[in-house]
C-alpha cells in the first residue's frame, strides 16, 4: 500500500487513537477494573503526545477521543470477554508505563500490543489439582470453624476429588466456547454429583461441608469485587453489568446443583 | 488450641485458596508467591480480630482488606503492576461463598416446596451477609486508594 496517496495514513493522531482503544480493550476484555482501563488509556495517549484523552465506558463496548491542536478523533470497540487474565492486565499497564518514561514509541507501543502481548495460560491439570486442593482447604476451614475437625478426611478427600474434575470439565468447556453460564450450570453438576456419592456412601461424616466446599470454585469472586470497586469510584454502568453477570453465574451454579440433588435425592445443603 | 497455632493453621490453609484462584485468574508466575501471603494473611488477620477480637465479621473483613490492600500497593509499585493483581487472588479465602449460595438454593426451594418463614429467613439472613461481606472485602480495597491517593495514581 502507498503511503504517499493516502496522505490521512501518516497521520500520527489517527494511530494513537487506534493504540488507546486497543489498550483499553485489552484491559477490558480481561477483566480490569473500569478506573484502570480508563487511566491506562489515558495516560498512554498523553504520553504519545496528544492534548487529550477522553474515554468512555460502556458495559460492552468502550469509546475513545483523543484532541490534538483542537482535531478531535474518535472510534468505538465492542468488548468481547475473554476471561480473566491478570498478565495481560499487566503487561498492558507496564507497556504504557515505559511509554510515559520514553523507552518505546508509537511504533514499540503498536509492536507489543499486536505482537509481543500473549495471553498466559497455566497447564490445564495443574490448575484443576491446585483447585482442588483449594477447595480441600476449604472444607478444612470449614471443619475448623464448625470446631468438630478431628480428622474427617473422607470429607476432605472427596472435596478434593469432585472439585478437581468439576475444574478439569469447567476449563475443557471453556475450551470449547461455552457460554459461561452454560459451563457454570454443567460443572457445577459434575461437582455435586461427584459429592452426592460420597454422601450417598456414606464415605464423609460432614455431608453438608463436602457438598458446599466443592462448588466453592465456582463463586465468581473477581466479577464480584470488580462490582463493588467500580460503583465506589462511579462507573455506576460497568458496576452494575458486572454485578448481574456475577450473580447470572452464581444462579446457574444454583441450577446444576439442584438438578444434581435431584437426580441423586440428597438434600443436605439447607 | 494455642492462639498462635490456630492462626498458623489458619494462615497456611488460606494460602492454598488463593494460588489456586491466582492461577484460575493467571496472575504471573513470579506473582504467586505474594498471593500466597496477602491470602494467608489476610484471612489470619480475619480471623483473629472476629474471634479473639471480638469484632463483627464485616468489620473484621474491611480492616483485613484494607490492610492487605496497603501491602498490595507496596509491592505495585516495587513490581509495577496494578495492586488488584496480587491482592484479589489473596481476598478470595474471605469471598462468602457459601453465604452466597445457601441464599440463592433457599429462593429455589421456596419456589420448589411453596413458602415457608423458615426457608426466607435462611435467605434473607445469607444474603445480607454474603452481600455486606463482598462489600467489606471491596471498600476495604478501594479504602488506600480513596484516602491517600485521591487525585494521584497508585503506579
Amino acid at each position: 500500500m502507498s503511503m504517499n496517496n493516502e496522505p490521512w495514513l501518516r497521520d500520527d493522531q489517527r494511530e494513537v487513537t487506534r493504540l488507546c482503544v486497543q489498550t483499553g480493550v485489552m484491559l477490558l476484555q480481561h477483566s480490569a477494573e473500569s478506573a484502570l482501563v480508563e487511566s491506562v488509556s489515558r495516560r498512554l495517549g498523553l504520553a504519545l503526545g496528544m492534548d487529550s484523552v477522553e474515554v468512555a465506558l460502556m458495559a460492552n463496548g468502550i469509546t475513545v477521543t483523543t484532541i490534538r491542536n483542537g482535531r478531535c478523533h474518535t472510534t468505538v470497540r465492542r468488548n468481547l470477554d475473554r476471561g480473566i487474565n491478570m498478565h495481560v492486565v499487566t503487561e498492558v499497564q507496564r507497556t504504557m508505563l515505559l511509554t510515559e518514561e520514553k523507552k518505546l514509541d508509537m511504533a514499540g507501543v503498536a509492536h507489543r500490543l499486536d505482537h509481543e502481548i500473549k495471553p498466559l495460560r497455566y497447564n490445564r491439570l495443574l490448575v484443576s489439582v491446585m483447585v482442588g486442593l483449594s477447595c480441600a482447604a476449604f472444607a478444612r476451614l470449614g471443619l475448623l470453624a464448625k470446631g468438630g475437625a478431628d480428622d474427617d478426611m473422607g470429607t476432605l478427600v472427596l472435596t478434593f476429588f469432585a472439585s478437581g474434575v468439576a475444574m478439569q470439565v469447567r476449563q475443557y468447556l471453556a475450551h470449547l466456547h461455552f457460554n459461561p453460564l452454560v459451563n457454570f450450570a454443567a460443572s457445577a453438576f459434575v461437582a455435586t454429583c461427584i459429592a452426592a456419592q460420597g454422601v450417598i456412601h456414606h464415605w464423609v461424616d460432614n455431608p453438608k461441608i463436602a457438598m458446599s466446599a466443592c462448588v466453592l470454585l465456582f463463586v465468581p469472586g473477581f466479577p464480584l469485587i470488580n462490582c463493588v470497586s467500580d460503583m465506589v469510584k462511579g462507573y455506576i454502568n460497568t458496576g452494575i453489568s458486572r454485578g448481574v453477570m456475577a450473580v447470572l453465574l452464581l444462579l446457574a451454579c444454583c441450577g446444576g446443583i439442584i438438578l444434581a440433588m435431584t437426580i441423586s435425592n440428597v438434600w443436605t445443603w439447607l | 488450641m494455642n492462639p498462635i497455632l490456630t492462626l498458623l493453621q489458619d494462615m497456611g490453609l488460606a494460602a492454598i485458596p488463593a494460588v489456586g484462584f491466582a492461577m484460575i485468574f493467571n496472575v504471573p508466575k513470579e506473582a504467586l508467591k505474594y498471593c500466597a501471603v496477602a491470602g494467608g494473611m489476610a484471612h489470619a488477620l480475619r480471623l483473629g480480630l472476629h474471634k479473639f477480637g471480638g469484632l463483627p465479621i464485616e468489620w473484621a473483613t474491611l480492616i483485613a482488606a484494607a490492610s492487605i490492600s496497603m501491602l498490595g500497593i507496596y509491592w505495585a509499585q516495587k513490581w509495577r503492576a496494578h495492586p488488584k493483581v496480587f491482592t484479589v487472588a489473596g481476598m478470595i479465602p474471605m469471598i462468602p461463598g457459601v453465604y452466597a449460595f445457601t441464599a440463592l438454593l433457599a429462593l429455589v426451594e421456596i419456589e420448589r416446596k411453596g413458602f415457608t418463614s423458615e426457608l426466607l429467613k435462611t435467605a434473607i439472613d445469607n444474603g445480607l451477609k454474603a452481600v455486606f461481606i463482598v462489600g467489606a472485602l471491596a471498600v476495604g480495597l478501594a479504602l488506600p486508594g480513596l484516602l491517600f491517593y485521591r487525585r494521584k495514581p497508585v503506579v
